[in-house]
């Protein structure tokens, strides 16, 4: 369970979170839905140890967040991930990426963490792109590489920045249609998502942020108060059939 | 005679040799810029030792570390641009190293072999810290490699996936400084840069994996240090003029190579 308690964050005295109370129970697939700007990803950040705690406190099974961090990982796919186009990795080097904090210091990969980068890439449907060099990948097919890093070390947690950008809308589905399938198979899954049609279908629990939190809910109770509430008056509620 | 000679072709080879061993991840890393900053900093350790009448090369290696380790201290802790953290340190490690040196009334220096470098004036002493040190460049290379690949890939990201950022950086940062002044007598203080980005971008438009652009990239600097030599013993010119000039040969070629080999 990831559990946060009374937490605010700011940056340069501007309130991005304000009072965040929420858990997230083990086995639940949730969203996290708001406007630009909402704090989404600066939540994300802090469960997962890029920024530091400020007020409050995230707990991760019972044990703080960083001290949780220090002996295991959660797999994470980061909406934009900063690299060297021209680096010179394969797709393989970076999925193994995940599960470098497995191995002692000075260690190397064996046959056996190769097969499961092989495996995890082979679930994301681009084991065929494996001896690839990352600067020659598209968009969709970083996304992919990236989650398949993100799965390797068969996390008991997988959190999702925005993983429909880059993506088409069959792709969308697709994605969502693996989360799914993990979701299933026991992973507990928190992802950022602007897409309200695909969280409907998939998501079992919602999370309204606004700065402040407005709502956690059922995915089926999402309703226009509560999107209202959410994104404000910005946003107009459109029924459309797919 | 031939000892002498022999010295001064085993301190180009060592040096060139050590520089190209950390040439790949100096570029990766985007931190040539510190390598060249560096090196000039050493200027300073240079005067302040010879001020102070102390162990020059050991005083130096000092200064330079704990600058190198203030440096990242620094761009860390403050959140300053690196670049111009290093502008600053460069600039006034400089000024402190003419003043000190000004200080030294009566003492004259020979600047040009220490910007330029100079392997006929490298003792018996610094080959074997030269030996030192490109075995200590080879077991630090092999034994982090991982973790110095996911740290030239992307820092933030190889933090989260528990690599041990800080100790890899530190010691990469202590090393660098290692580098830099141990071969600064054979390379120079201008030309040292050169020899750290030089066949690290050669080795990019040949090979396509960072442990055969390592591994390539010495031997592309054993060539140049080979052949920089031989033209510098037969048509007199500065060695480390002409293993840089070489290089850069090299890396000229290598670009005509490129589309063949990367298809690029």
């Amino acid at each position: 369970m990831i559990e946060i308690r009374n937490l605010s964050y700011k940056i340069n005295g501007n309130v991005i979170l304000e009072d965040i109370n929420l858990a997230l129970a083990e086995g639940e697939f949730a969203a996290l839905i708001g406007p630009n700007g909402a704090g989404k990803s600066t939540l994300i950040k802090l469960i997962l140890g890029f920024l530091p705690l400020q007020t409050g406190s995230i707990h991760i099974d019972g044990i703080p967040h960083l001290e949780w961090l220090k002996r295991n990982s959660i797999g994470y796919l980061p909406q934009y991930e900063e690299f060297n186009r021209h680096f010179p990795a394969t797709v393989r080097d970076i999925v193994l990426m995940g599960l470098v904090g497995e191995l002692p210091l000075g260690s190397r990969f064996k046959t056996s963490h190769r097969q499961r980068a092989i495996q995890a890439l082979t679930f994301t449907g681009i084991a065929h792109l494996a001896g690839h060099q990352i600067g020659s990948l598209s968009g969709g097919e970083l996304q992919r590489m990236f989650l398949a890093r993100a799965l390797v070390s068969d996390n008991k947690y997988l959190i999702l920045d925005e993983p429909e950008a880059s993506l088409d809308q069959p792709g969308v589905k697709s994605l969502f249609a693996l989360l799914k399938d993990l979701n299933k198979a026991g992973k507990t899954i928190l992802t950022i998502s602007h897409d309200l049609n695909i969280l409907s279908e998939y998501c079992s629990f919602l999370i309204c942020l606004n700065r402040k939190l407005h709502c956690h809910t059922s995915a089926e109770l999402v309703s226009a108060e509560i999107i209202h509430k959410t994104f404000g008056d910005t946003v107009r509620l459109i029924e459309k059939d797919y | 005679m031939y000892a002498f000679i022999y010295q001064a072709i085993v301190a180009a080879f060592l040096s060139s040799f050590s520089l190209a061993l950390f040439s790949p991840l100096v570029t990766l890393r985007q931190v040539s810029y510190m390598g060249e900053a560096l090196s000039h900093i050493a200027f300073a350790g240079i005067a302040l030792a010879l001020l102070l009448e102390l162990n020059l090369q050991l005083t130096t290696l000092i200064f330079v570390i704990i600058v190198a380790l203030a440096i990242s201290w620094l761009s860390q802790r403050h959140k300053l641009q690196e670049s111009n953290t290093i502008t600053i340190f460069l600039s006034v490690s400089m000024a402190l190293g003419i003043t000190l040196i000004s200080l030294k009334k009566g003492y004259s220096f020979d600047l040009e072999s220490y910007l330029f470098g100079n392997v006929l004036m490298v003792s018996q002493s610094e080959i074997y810290h030269l030996i030192v040190l490109a075995l200590l460049n080879i077991f630090f290379i092999t034994f982090f490699y991982k973790e110095l690949f996911y740290l030239s890939y992307n820092a933030e990201m190889a933090k989260f996936y528990r690599v041990p950022v800080g100790l890899v950086n530190t010691l990469f940062m202590i090393l660098l400084a290692a580098n830099i002044v141990i071969t600064l007598r054979a390379a120079g203080i201008i030309l040292v840069s050169a020899q750290l980005i030089l066949p690290a971008v050669t080795s990019f438009n040949l090979v396509k994996r960072l442990d055969h652009s390592i591994i390539s990239s010495a031997l592309i600097a054993i060539l140049a240090a080979s052949g920089g030599f031989a033209l510098s013993w037969w048509l007199d010119l500065p060695t480390g003029a002409n293993i840089v000039l070489l290089e850069f040969v090299f890396y000229l070629i290598s670009m005509l190579f490129k589309p063949l080999i990367k298809g690029a």
